[in-house]
C-alpha cells in the first residue's frame, strides 16, 4: 500500500456571494491547493468534488475553466460530510495506486437557495413533518440535557470559543463580535435550547485539497488515517442520542488505522454546526467520557491555548457552513495549524491534527455518513 | 436591499407543495384513526413505520403489515420557533417510541418542551403530520 500524503490545501473566502458564479469560488480554492502543492494542473490526473445543491453539472462547469478536461472526475453527495467523503476516496485511491495526484473539491453556494435555515426534504419523513436541521440538534440537545444536566451555559460557551477563534480567520463569514455566553443565550431562540447564535450560518464557499503519494517533500502532511462510514438505523433500539454512534464508528477506524489514541491529537477541526454537535463529537472521538463533553468548552481544554484546541478556525459557527466546503475547509485549517501557518489562530502544539465531519437529516438513520481523518507532520 | 436571498427561487431541494413546491408522494407514517400503520418482521419483530420495504432492515427476514398502538413515551421534545414549510412557531415536535413500534416523529399537540418519559397518544393528523398530546391519567 502506498502512504498517502496531503500534498497542499486551499479555499475561498466564506460568506454570502450570491452575486458570485459557484464555479468561482471553486477557482479560488483550487487555484490556491495548486500553488500551495507546488504543481501545475497538468499533473491533476483525477477529481473528485463533494456537493449537497450542486448545482447539477457544477463541476465539469470548475473542470472548464481549470482546463482538466478528460481526467476521472466524480461527485460525492453525503450531506455536511460531502466534503471529506470527496477526500476520503481520493486518500483510498492514492492508497491503492489507482491514481498518482487526485484534486478534491468541496463546493456549494447556498445563498441562492434558501434565506434562513435549509428547507426540510419534503420526501424524507421527518422533513415533510417540517423538522429543521436545527430542530435535529435541538432534539438532540434535550434528550442529552435531560440524560446528564448539562447547563444552557455550557452549551453556549461553544459558540463564545469558536466565534472568538473566528474573529483571528480573515476568511470566516462571522468575524465582527465575539459575543459573550449572555449575548449568546439572548439571541433569537431557533429551536429550543437552541438560540440563533449557537446555529451556524448559511454560506457559500468552496476548498480544495490536493492528496498523492510520499515525493519526499518535508512539508507535506502524512495521512495517518482517513475513515468514511454511512448511516446506520437510529430507532426505538438506540440509547444515544442521535449521531453520536455515526461519528464514534468513523472515530474508531480512524484510531485503529492511525494506531493512536485521543489524547495524542493536538488539534481538532469537528462539525459544530449546532453547539450540542461539538460537544456530543468530542465524546464520540473518546475526548471525554459520555456526559463530560460539555466540560470541555468552559474548562478550557479545547480553548486555543488549552491542551486539545478544537476548531481553532472559529469552526462552522464562524467560518460558516456551505456543506460540500466545509469538510474541506476543515482540512485546509489543519493542514495550516500542523505546518505552523495559522497567524494569530496558530495553536501551541501541532504535529497530529484530527478532522470530523458529520452529515445528517436522513430519518431513521444516526448520520448519512461520517468521515474522521487523523494527519500528521513528518517530524 | 435586494430581494431576501434565496426567497422566491426555486431550489434543487424538494420542499414539496406546502412549502411552494411541486408535490410530492407523502412519505409521512400513517395514522388510520386506530394506530401507526407499518409493517413488522415476522422472524424479530421490528417494527418500522414505513411500507414498502422489501425485507427487515434490522434482520433481513420478510416483513408483513403491522398496525401500533397510538400511544408511547417521549423521547426528547422541543419547541421550534421559526417558521419551518406551512408551520408558524412556536410548533413543538418529539420523538416518540410507541409502546409496541417504532420511534417517530409527531407534532405536539402543546408547544412544550417535555421531558424524556412523558406519556403521549397520538390523537390525530393537522395537514398530514401526527399530532400527540399528554395522556391523561384516568
Amino acid at each position: 500500500m502506498i502512504q498517502p500524503m496531503l500534498w497542499g490545501v486551499g479555499t475561498s473566502a466564506y460568506g454570502l456571494f450570491p452575486g458570485r458564479r459557484v464555479e468561482s469560488l471553486a477557482w479560488d480554492a483550487v487555484a490556491e491547493a495548486v500553488g500551495d502543492a507546488g504543481i501545475t494542473p497538468g499533473q491533476i490526473d483525477a477529481v473528485v468534488v463533494g456537493s449537497v445543491f450542486g448545482p447539477p453539472g457544477v463541476a465539469t462547469r470548475v473542470q472548464r475553466g481549470l482546463g482538466l478536461g478528460g481526467v476521472p472526475m466524480w461527485t460525492v453527495e453525503n450531506a455536511c460530510a460531502s466534503g471529506t467523503s470527496a477526500y476520503h476516496e481520493a486518500v483510498e485511491a492514492v492508497r491503492t495506486g489507482r491514481f498518482g495526484c487526485v484534486l478534491v473539491l468541496g463546493v456549494d453556494q447556498m445563498s441562492t437557495l434558501f434565506s434562513g435555515a435549509i428547507v426540510p426534504e419534503a420526501t424524507d419523513p421527518e422533513g415533510a413533518s417540517s423538522l429543521p436541521l436545527p430542530g435535529l440538534y435541538a432534539l438532540q440537545a434535550q434528550r442529552y440535557r435531560a440524560e446528564f444536566g448539562v447547563t444552557a451555559s455550557q452549551l453556549a460557551e461553544v459558540a463564545v470559543k469558536n466565534k472568538r477563534n473566528g474573529m483571528d480567520n480573515p476568511r470566516a463569514q462571522l468575524r465582527a463580535v465575539a459575543p459573550t455566553t449572555e449575548e449568546v443565550l439572548a439571541s433569537r431562540m431557533i429551536a429550543e435550547p437552541l438560540t440563533l447564535l449557537q446555529c451556524c450560518p448559511t454560506s457559500d464557499g468552496a476548498g480544495a485539497a490536493i492528496v498523492g503519494p510520499d515525493r519526499g517533500r518535508r512539508d507535506d502532511l502524512r495521512i495517518e488515517a482517513s475513515a468514511m462510514v454511512s448511516g446506520a438505523l437510529w430507532d426505538q433500539r438506540s440509547e444515544d442520542v442521535w449521531g453520536y454512534a455515526s461519528v464514534a464508528r468513523a472515530a474508531e477506524k480512524a484510531f485503529a488505522q492511525a494506531g493512536r489514541t485521543p489524547a495524542e491529537i493536538d488539534v481538532l477541526e469537528v462539525h459544530d454546526a449546532f453547539t450540542i454537535g461539538e460537544i456530543i463529537t468530542l465524546e464520540a472521538l473518546g475526548l471525554a467520557p459520555r456526559g463530560k463533553g460539555a466540560e470541555l468548552a468552559p474548562s478550557g481544554h479545547t480553548r486555543r491555548n488549552g491542551p486539545q484546541p478544537v476548531n481553532p478556525s472559529g469552526g462552522l459557527l464562524s467560518r460558516g457552513h456551505p456543506l460540500g466546503a466545509t469538510g474541506t475547509a476543515q482540512l485546509a485549517e489543519i493542514a495550516w495549524q500542523l505546518r505552523g501557518r495559522a497567524a494569530a489562530r496558530q495553536v501551541a502544539r501541532h504535529r497530529v491534527g484530527l478532522v470530523e465531519t458529520m452529515g445528517g437529516g436522513a430519518a431513521g438513520m444516526d448520520g448519512n455518513a461520517c468521515v474522521v481523518t487523523i494527519l500528521s507532520t513528518q517530524e | 436591499m435586494a430581494a431576501e436571498l434565496g426567497v422566491g427561487r426555486p431550489t434543487k431541494r424538494r420542499s414539496g407543495a406546502a412549502a411552494g413546491g411541486l408535490p410530492v408522494a407523502d412519505p409521512r407514517p400513517v395514522f388510520d384513526g386506530q394506530g401507526v400503520q407499518g409493517v413488522r418482521c415476522g422472524t424479530c419483530r421490528y417494527p418500522v413505520a414505513q411500507t414498502g420495504i422489501p425485507w427487515c432492515p434490522a434482520c433481513y427476514g420478510p416483513v408483513a403489515p403491522a398496525r401500533f398502538t397510538p400511544t408511547g413515551t417521549v423521547w426528547s421534545a422541543t419547541v421550534i420557533a421559526i417558521p419551518v414549510g406551512p408551520l408558524r412557531p412556536p410548533f413543538g415536535l418529539a420523538y416518540l417510541d410507541l409502546d409496541d413500534g417504532p420511534r417517530i416523529l409527531v407534532r405536539l399537540a402543546e408547544p412544550r418542551v417535555l421531558p424524556p418519559g412523558t406519556r403521549l397518544r397520538i390523537t390525530g393528523t393537522d395537514c398530514g403530520d401526527l399530532v400527540a398530546a399528554e395522556e391523561r391519567a384516568s
